[in-house]
């Protein structure tokens, strides 16, 4: 496994598209709630504060640290469920999953390996987002973290990792269907399913609906009605999408 | 007193493949010695390709076994413990290359996947990187190799852990004239240390060089063998694909006066 890891480490520190997957995350997601929150402040009763009203929660640290979650809610499952379905995917398109055969490390191994290190990566971007989101707070004159900030923070957190947990089916999309583009239309029609299942009542028993509803994307009334259970459905998803496609890997074929 | 038979490191026994209708690999036996270069031939849709993947267990045989001596017992590979992979090497269709990584990087992950400690990755990969003339490139990621270049780092890979079974698929598929007589030498020492080495190619006069023995394939089917180091292997190699065709010299010959005599009609139809 220590090789595995080493060599799909490696492949995924040197991606362009986790690169530009991390920036889009880590730079935006902060930047944008920041600036959002100090434009609706310097423009309290103008056009622009008007139209970011409704995603606000509150003020100050709770308003800036409720807006990233509910962009890191989905913009974490766009971007890390576009690096999963590229990291499995590739292997096919690419045609390098025939070279993963008659080796002493067992391709199970290194579907594994792809897990973990996606899931890691996944972390590293969703701290990031959020430590970023707290000095762009402070440089925007939110003043020192309290509290509240805190408190957003690590929900902001629990949200991105959520989602991380959720692209994992998508490796196993790109290893039945053998390429990344098929697995990028699941993400995408995840999301469409997602907007409707929320529509029509049932959110947040749908794990892809929870974290977004509990971010406060449908109104903070509907935000408080989300249980932790709901919650950690994405917990079952991920460990199901990860052993199907770690038990695909071991048996599939070359085609 | 007679002659102990080579032990086969990799074997197939009556192997078979079905891609739906199409029979791919009809029964095939062939088998993989220890210190020998043994070459197959055939024209393309012959089947050498699927019978290196059933070789390496990349595809299952719907007939017939497959196995790979471990520890002095042959296995079948589909039951091969892992770490017993480490004494093969191979490169199938596209070389083992990724697009963000360099040659170094490349060769090394390589290495690592073959069971080398990552010290010891460091130093094959050095060297195996200079035997196959690729120091240039060194730090150059794959995306910006030509096809040649990339072929040679996908042999690199597979020659980095010093493989005892060496299976090749077309390994000089694009390589320049000075390729082609590395990857020979490489192939040579290889057998001369002991390995077994399977190859694929269409160069009939590449494997008569290198090849103790060449094997025939047509249709999925082995129809014969040719001498290696022998002359006019072309012509024995064509004989050998009519007959299993059942059409005799004269007519294919009559096939390519038709097709000429139609050709040459076109021709002067165009020009009048």
């Amino acid at each position: 496994m220590g090789a595995a890891l080493a060599v799909e480490t490696l492949k995924l520190r040197k991606a362009t598209a986790a690169r530009v997957a991390a920036v889009a995350v880590v730079v935006v997601a902060p930047a944008m709630s920041a600036g959002f929150l100090a434009a609706a402040r310097s423009d309290i009763d103008g056009p622009l504060a008007a139209k970011i009203a409704p995603m606000l929660q509150g003020t100050g640290w709770t308003g800036l640290m409720g807006f990233v979650g509910q962009i890191l809610s989905i913009g974490m499952l766009l971007a890390v469920g576009v690096v999963v379905s590229w990291s499995f995917g590739r292997e096919f398109t690419d045609g390098t999953f025939g070279s993963l055969f008659a080796l002493p490390t067992p391709r199970r191994d290194v579907a594994t390996a792809k897990i973990v290190v996606l899931v890691h990566w996944g972390l590293d971007v969703a701290m990031a987002a959020v430590v970023l989101t707290l000095v762009l707070g402070m440089a925007t004159g939110l003043g020192l973290p309290d509290t509240a900030a805190w408190s957003g923070a690590g929900k902001a957190l629990v949200i991105a990792v959520l989602s991380v947990l959720l692209t994992i089916p998508l490796a196993w999309f790109a290893s039945v269907f053998r390429g990344y583009l098929p697995a990028i239309a699941a993400l995408l029609g995840t999301i469409m399913v997602t907007q409707v299942v929320t529509i029509a009542g049932a959110g947040a028993w749908f794990p892809y609906s929870a974290p977004g509803m509990w971010s406060g994307m449908g109104g903070l009334e509907l935000a408080e009605t989300v249980t932790p259970v709901q919650l950690l459905l994405a917990v079952p998803v991920a460990v199901v999408g990860a052993a199907a496609t770690v038990w695909w890997w071991d048996r599939a074929e070359v085609v | 007193m007679t002659a102990t038979p080579a032990l086969a490191l990799l074997r197939a026994d009556g192997v078979a493949k079905r891609f739906g209708d199409e029979p791919a690999v009809a029964g095939i036996n062939l088998d993989l010695v220890a210190g020998e270069i043994h070459a197959l031939v055939g024209l393309n849709g012959a089947g050498k390709t699927t019978l290196m993947r059933l070789l390496l267990g990349m595809v299952r045989p719907d007939a017939g076994r497959v196995t790979l001596r471990t520890d002095g017992a042959p296995v079948e590979v589909a039951h091969v413990p892992p770490p017993a992979w480490r004494a093969v090497g191979h490169l199938v269709e596209t070389p083992f290359t990724y697009a963000e990584l360099t040659v170094t990087e490349t060769v090394r992950s390589a290495a690592r996947l073959h069971g080398m400690t990552a010290d010891d990755a460091k130093t094959a990969a050095e060297q195996v990187i200079d035997e196959l003339a690729l120091r240039h490139w060194a730090s150059r990621r794959t995306c910006t190799l030509s096809l040649g270049n990339r072929q040679r780092v996908g042999l690199a890979c597979a020659l980095v852990h010093h493989p005892d079974v060496l299976v090749l698929d077309e390994p000089t598929n694009a390589l320049d004239p000075a390729g082609v007589l590395l990857v020979r030498r490489r192939l040579l020492e290889a057998a001369a240390g002991g390995a077994a080495v399977l190859v694929s190619s269409h160069h009939l006069d590449e494997m008569a060089r290198i090849a103790d023995r060449i094997t025939v394939l047509h249709r999925g089917q082995v129809i014969g063998s040719l001498p290696p180091g022998g002359t006019d292997l072309e012509r024995l190699f064509f004989e050998m694909v009519y007959a299993a065709e059942g059409v005799t010299d004269e007519e294919v010959l009559a096939g390519v006066t038709s097709d000429r005599a139609t050709r040459d009609r076109a021709t002067e139809t165009e020009v009048h």
